[in-house]
């Protein structure tokens, strides 16, 4: 330890530049980490505010507050901005913070690609965020983007393709970095099996994007020439087939899931460990499931449209698929809990997220098990079943991970601790609200209520005021989130170098705040 | 351990099948994992689960066959 200290002073009167050139042309992990986090968290906040708005909308039926074009805009663009802007580049700011730090690496192993992999965001987030200023106004066909609506619409759609390249080029950027930092930069020692499991979650995952980023590339590519150069891939007036997008898309789509998702398990499994105080139940079986369910994940797509057309057995294979998959996504619950079973815990900020979350994604993950019966989802696709499902997923799912990572490395990353009782409330606030926001959405949708649709009939009215009062409550209490950490960030008590007693990871080796080059000398891994 | 790396091919392969079927399953036991790590390779395990994947997809395709 004392040697890799002193170095770190040395290199602390090395040149680099300060003020905004620091952050343009940043090539050190921390930095870039630390723009994607805040990146995300701008593009959450915006995506936050359309949410805010279609729930305003549909706080009482009728048309009120915007008019249909708009809302439908609002959905669209409240989908690609939290998928595209918020989850995966929080994710990816966890990766750029901690992958180096966890397997004793210096920085990533691209450092460079590393700074052009996130200033393609800013871009790409101005395209997708510009469209609404084009004529005709953002796309409105809804995140999947669907032809024929993506053929006809105005030019803010070509914006939105032309930001989805760019994305998709920044985070295939990311995951060659990712892989290649993992695989060649381990200190000595460090075998694959002895790697955190949030390393191996986004090890995997980064083949994931690897091989289904340019899927989608390609199916918007074909969007744009259909738009454009007169193609008919998608046109079925010209012999082209609009069903097949859905295909491409969703081969891109169900991985893309598992995408947002991977990375809050590896989270999770660091988080439970450290707080119940005990080594992961079944590590390996957790590797070998997150990486079973990657490649499964590769075969279930057309569970998301099997009301588009389909013979009825390519409706059972695909039930059958999907159903079979939730098995090592279930045996993963049982481990987080056999991990907390007879620990010594304590409740701390990020082991209520992860509390949160093993409880809530449970529950999201069996009102996907019901949407992936055929007969069953017959009746609910496109309903509001669907979008709870999803949010139980990605915000109790995703976002309760993103938020306990957070609470869990914010005080390796800033040097202080935060304040335990303001995020105690945070994460109760956000447990109330989100499940008066979307628990009251599963009967929305099992009573019919359509998505995408800007008014109701009568009788959704109270369901939907509820789920109104709890957005706007869900809304407000991440601003406590915002204050949390800029309080961190500015002060609070000096954090020490384990931080929390039961943390295992190389990372917590380091001092806190972690210095700006951190294992130049690979630290001896027993 | 250095005997298992020197046993017969059809033991690793029956090695191979097990680890993959264990996989997707979501569970394995600590010690076969480490008889695993020590004796198999990644590409081994990587293309083991690629043909279980495809071992997977034809039999449900012949359950749905048969049902339909
Ligand atoms: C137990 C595992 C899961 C199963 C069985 C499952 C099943 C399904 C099914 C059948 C649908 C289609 C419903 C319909 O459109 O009628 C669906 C939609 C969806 N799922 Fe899941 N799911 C699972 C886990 C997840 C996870 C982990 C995520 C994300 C983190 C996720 C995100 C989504 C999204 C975003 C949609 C809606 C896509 C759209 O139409 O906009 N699901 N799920
Ligand atoms: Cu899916």
């Amino acid at each position: 330890m004392a040697a890799v200290h002193d170095h770190d002073i040395a290199h602390a009167h090395d040149h680099h530049p300060t003020g905004l050139m620091r952050w343009l042309t940043s090539t050190n992990h921390k930095d870039i980490g630390t723009m994607y986090l805040w990146f995300s968290f701008i593009m959450f906040l915006t995506g936050g505010v359309m949410a805010l708005t279609i729930r305003a909308e549909l706080f009482q039926p009728g048309i009120q507050i915007v008019n249909p074009e708009f809302f439908n805009q609002l959905t669209t663009l409240h989908g690609l901005v939290m998928i595209f802007g918020a989850i995966m580049p929080a994710f990816v700011g966890f990766a750029n913070w901690q992958v180096p730090m966890m397997i004793g690496a210096p920085d990533m192993a691209f450092a460079r690609m590393n700074n052009w992999s996130f200033w393609l965001l800013p871009p790409a987030a101005l395209l997708l965020l510009g469209s609404f200023f084009a004529p005709g106004g953002a796309p409105a066909g809804g995140w999947t983007i669907y032809p024929p609506l993506s053929v006809q619409m105005g030019m803010g759609m070509d914006m939105t393709i032309f930001a989805i390249h760019i994305m998709g080029a920044s985070s295939i950027m990311g995951s060659i970095n990712i892989i290649t930092t993992i695989l060649n930069m381990r200190a000595p020692g460090m075998t694959l099996m002895k790697m955190p499991l949030f390393v191996w979650t986004w090890l995997i995952t980064a083949y994931l994007l690897v091989l289904v980023m340019p899927v989608l590339a390609g199916a918007v590519t074909m969007l744009l020439t259909d738009r454009n150069f007169g193609t008919n891939f998608f046109n079925a007036a010209g012999g082209g087939d609009p069903v097949m997008f859905q295909h491409i898309f969703w081969f891109f789509g169900h991985p893309e899931v598992y995408i947002m998702i991977l990375p809050a398990f590896g989270i999770v499994s660091e988080i439970i460990p450290t707080f119940a105080r005990k080594p992961l139940f079944g590590y390996s079986s957790m590797v070998y499931a997150t990486a079973s369910i990657a490649i499964l994940s590769c075969i279930v797509w057309a569970h998301h449209m099997f009301t588009a057309g389909m013979p009825v057995t390519g409706q059972l294979f695909f039930m059958y698929a999907t159903m079979l998959i939730a098995v090592p996504t279930g045996v993963k619950v049982f481990n987080w809990t056999a991990t907390m079973w007879r620990g010594s815990m304590t409740f701390e900020t990020p082991m209520l997220f992860a509390i949160g979350f093993i409880f809530l994604f449970t529950l999201g993950g069996f009102s996907g098990v019901v949407c992936a019966i055929v007969p069953i989802d017959i009746q609910v696709q496109d309903t509001y079943y669907v979008i709870a499902h999803f949010h139980y997923v990605l915000v109790s799912g995703a976002l309760f991970a993103i938020f306990g990572g957070a609470y869990y490395w914010l005080p390796k990353w800033t040097g202080h601790m935060y304040d335990e009782t303001l995020g105690k409330w945070h994460f109760w606030l956000s447990m109330f609200f989100f499940n008066l926001t979307f628990f009251v959405q599963h009967f929305l949708g099992l009573a019919g209520m359509p998505r995408r649709i800007p008014d109701y009939a009568l009788q959704f009215a109270d369901f939907n005021m509820i789920s109104s009062i709890g957005a706007f409550g869900f809304g407000l209490s991440q601003l406590l989130f915002l204050y949390v950490v800029l309080k961190c960030i500015r002060g609070g008590a000096k954090a020490s170098a384990e931080v929390w007693e039961g943390g295992k990871t190389l990372e917590w080796t380091l001092p806190s705040p972690a210095p700006y080059h951190s294992f130049e000398t690979p630290p001896v891994i027993r | 351990m250095k005997e298992d790396n020197k046993q017969q091919p059809r033991g690793k392969f029956l090695q191979i099948a097990k680890a993959v079927f264990w996989a997707f399953f979501g569970v394995r036991k600590q010690s076969d994992l480490d008889s695993d790590a020590s004796s198999l390779t990644p590409a081994q395990v990587i293309i083991g689960g690629l043909i279980g994947a495809a071992l997977f997809v034809m039999t449900l395709v012949l359950v749905v066959k048969i049902v339909t």
